[in-house]
């Protein structure tokens, strides 16, 4: 036991020499210098949300491909799952005493990760902010200055889809609402959107499904059973709503009840032009990874970012799913790049 | 009378044998119960090697300082945890009970009661918890796996009714200090942490009360036997375990900034992980205060060392469980 004396002097016979090694090795290895610029001239970290969900996947896939592409030395960290709040500050914070120039950073709350990148600030280092904003409060209580935020107006793609469900069925419907994390920021900005642009139509049931397929699964089965003439659901994720498309095809109500969720994801686009879901507001998750590596090389190139960029979104029906297919991940539609032009200077 | 005389054969010191600090090193190495004794310091001196020869920022001060304060919550709920596992009991609503006493913590803070009174309210709330584990487990005679697992479902539910399903920001200049501020190296986060844990060493090896949780965890009928109030022991432990989980909701309130109503299972399955890579047996009776810590201080650093390499979020787990499933395995040639 840790208690006696005998094993005390045990263990410390075997950890005080190893010990010393370590320290010994550390001393050697620390004298190898680490340069802060890559090709593209910005060494940058990025801190994203959890990679078990596609829309993460992609933007990892943008800042990748555009670190590539321009030559700039990246390493991205994502937290363990869209939960893990304390783990995701715990990577940032490793990340943070490291020789990069520019953090990436798309935090899972809005305050998460604001102890972290209080140290980042303080370092001078630049932070910019993608797809979930971090609370502007927390922000100031810390001293964090945040370069630039890019991302998508998410009530703007709530709204989309308000419009479209309204254009789709009678007025005075039956609607279902399913958002993600109870009180997340981002679910409830989704579901505001939806609520302002379907203001005719009749709200039987709003849900929390935690951004999960199966839990949304069983919530719209549930729903569909209490209220057999709903005609549309809204869901604040693709992941969700390709859960509502199961349980309508076991109610088998296919073709009756009208579904659309927001995001864009490749399977989701793919149930759009397969005649599941009805429509998608994709939100190009690997455009805003790609701007926000853009815009770390803005600021290493000494130019200033505008205080927030809007990232593209666009209403994926049946027509257009096969062309936002052939083009994914890039945005389907035309968008003119903000930094396209700070780039070029 | 006469002295009783050694009977078998005389061991002669062969003349090349190692003597003075290497000869009881290498003749405890060569046993495998050594090693699975000191499976966490072992393991932790070996993970310093190797990140430190692998990353250059390994054994920097500012990475040191920034795992000592990210080990801080899994330091307390491990010895949280160890309390009740040397009784022959877990807690599986651990994670859950830190995170009533985060909401607790939160909705006093939104009332106004001020840093000191709403980390005490965060400690009451996580209390309650550990009571009615307790009472359900020593007085309700159900198992300890079953009523915790009860009690976890229970408190996720608390914690999104009271919070309504909102995080609940906090902006309190006190908790950024308690999470940023430092003395040397040493954040307030692992200083408390260690405080915690020497108070717990101090409790489980040095008191009447230590040594009660020992027996009741060795052999219950013994214990009572003996004097031991085995069902009253065993609510201690629970309280225990669920105080210590309301202290590590005031750090996790401190470092993410916000009384989060949704559980994180990532700290229940790391402290459980952290007490078996400390020897501790999930069977009961052998108490280890330090082997837990630096069981956790083992799992933060390699964690820690992963994302410095650049490693995938994906290959992370992986890593965790090889380390907990080998110590595991070690735990079968500890000495009893």
């Amino acid at each position: 036991m840790f208690s006696t004396d005998a094993t005390w002097q045990r263990t410390l016979r075997v950890a005080v020499p190893l010990g010393a090694l370590a320290l010994l090795l550390a001393g050697c290895s620390n004298g190898a210098s680490s340069d802060a610029t890559g090709a593209g001239g910005a060494k940058v970290a990025a801190v994203i949300k959890g990679l078990d969900n596609p829309f993460f996947q992609a933007m990892e896939d943008g800042i990748n491909d555009a670190a590539d592409t321009d030559g700039v030395d990246v390493s991205i960290q994502a937290a363990a799952d869209v939960g893990d709040t304390s783990g995701q500050a715990d990577k940032l914070s490793a990340l943070a005493g490291q020789d990069f120039g520019c953090f990436i950073i798309n935090p899972i709350s809005g305050t998460n990760l604001v102890q972290a990148l209080s140290q980042v600030s303080t370092a001078g280092k630049a932070i910019v902010n993608i797809d979930s904003p971090i609370d502007p409060d927390a922000a100031q209580t810390a001293n964090i200055d945040i370069a630039t935020y890019i991302g998508t107006d998410n009530e703007a793609a709530g709204g989309k889809a308000g419009d479209f469900i309204a254009s789709q069925v009678p007025a005075g419907s039956k609607v279902a609402i399913i958002g993600g994390i109870a009180g997340d920021v981002t679910s409830a900005a989704r579901v505001d959107g939806f609520r302002a642009a379907a203001g005719d139509l009749t709200v039987v049931q709003e849900t929390a499904a935690d951004w999960k397929r199966e839990v949304a699964l069983t919530a719209a089965t549930d729903i569909i059973a209490a209220n057999p003439d709903i005609t549309a659901f809204f869901a604040a994720n693709d992941d969700m709503g390709l859960g509502i498309v199961k349980a309508v095809e076991n109610a088998q109500r296919t073709g009756e009840i009208v579904v659309v969720s927001v995001d864009g994801n490749k399977d989701a686009l793919e149930s759009v032009a397969a005649g599941g879901l009805t429509a998608t507001v994709a939100q190009y998750p690997y455009a805003i990874g790609e701007l926000g590596l853009q815009a770390c090389e803005v600021v290493a190139a000494g130019q200033t970012l505008p205080d927030q960029i809007e990232s593209p979104t666009a209403l994926v029906t049946t027509d257009v799913a096969a062309d936002a297919i052939a083009k994914f991940p890039q945005p389907f539609e035309a968008f003119e790049n903000p930094l396209t032009a700070l780039l070029t200077k | 009378m006469s002295t009783p005389t050694k009977t078998g054969p005389t061991r002669t010191k062969p003349a090349d044998a190692p003597h003075g600090v290497v000869a009881p090193i290498i003749g405890q190495a060569r046993q495998v119960s050594f090693w699975a004794e000191q499976a966490a310091p072992i393991g932790l001196v070996g993970l310093v090697i190797v990140f430190s020869i692998l990353s250059p920022t390994f054994l920097t001060l500012g990475n040191i300082r920034a795992m000592l304060v990210a080990a801080a919550i899994l330091i307390v709920l491990s010895v949280a945890q160890s309390f009740v596992i040397t009784t022959g009991g877990i807690d599986l609503s651990i994670s859950a009970t830190m995170t009533v006493g985060a909401v607790g913590f939160g909705l006093a803070w939104q009332a106004g009661l001020g840093f000191v009174l709403s980390g005490l309210v965060a400690v009451a709330s996580a209390l309650v918890i550990g009571l009615i584990n307790g009472l359900l487990i020593a007085r309700g005679k159900v198992t300890d796996f079953i009523a915790t697992l009860g009690t976890l479902s229970v408190a996720t539910g608390l914690a999104l009714i009271f919070s309504d399903g909102k995080p609940i920001t906090v902006n309190s200049s006190e908790l950024l200090t308690l999470t940023s501020g430092s003395i040397g190296i040493f954040g307030y986060p692992i200083i408390l942490a260690v405080i915690i844990g020497a108070l717990a060493w101090f409790v489980m090896f040095r008191t009447r009360f230590g040594l009660h949780v020992q027996a009741a965890g060795g052999s219950e009928e013994s214990a009572v036997a003996n004097g031991v109030n085995a069902p009253r022991v065993r609510i201690a432990v629970y309280l225990i375990s669920a105080g210590l989980a309301g202290v590590a909701a005031l750090l996790l309130v401190a470092r993410v900034g916000a009384a989060e109503p949704a559980i994180n299972t990532a700290f229940l399955l790391n402290c459980i992980a952290a007490v078996v890579l400390g020897g501790v047996s999930l069977t009961g009776g052998k108490a280890r205060i330090v082997g837990p810590i630096i069981g956790a201080l083992l799992l933060t650093a390699l964690t820690n060392g992963l994302t410095l390499l650049g490693v995938s979020q994906f290959y992370q787990p992986l890593a965790v469980g090889l380390v907990v499933v080998l110590a595991a395995l070690l735990t079968r040639f500890q000495k009893k």
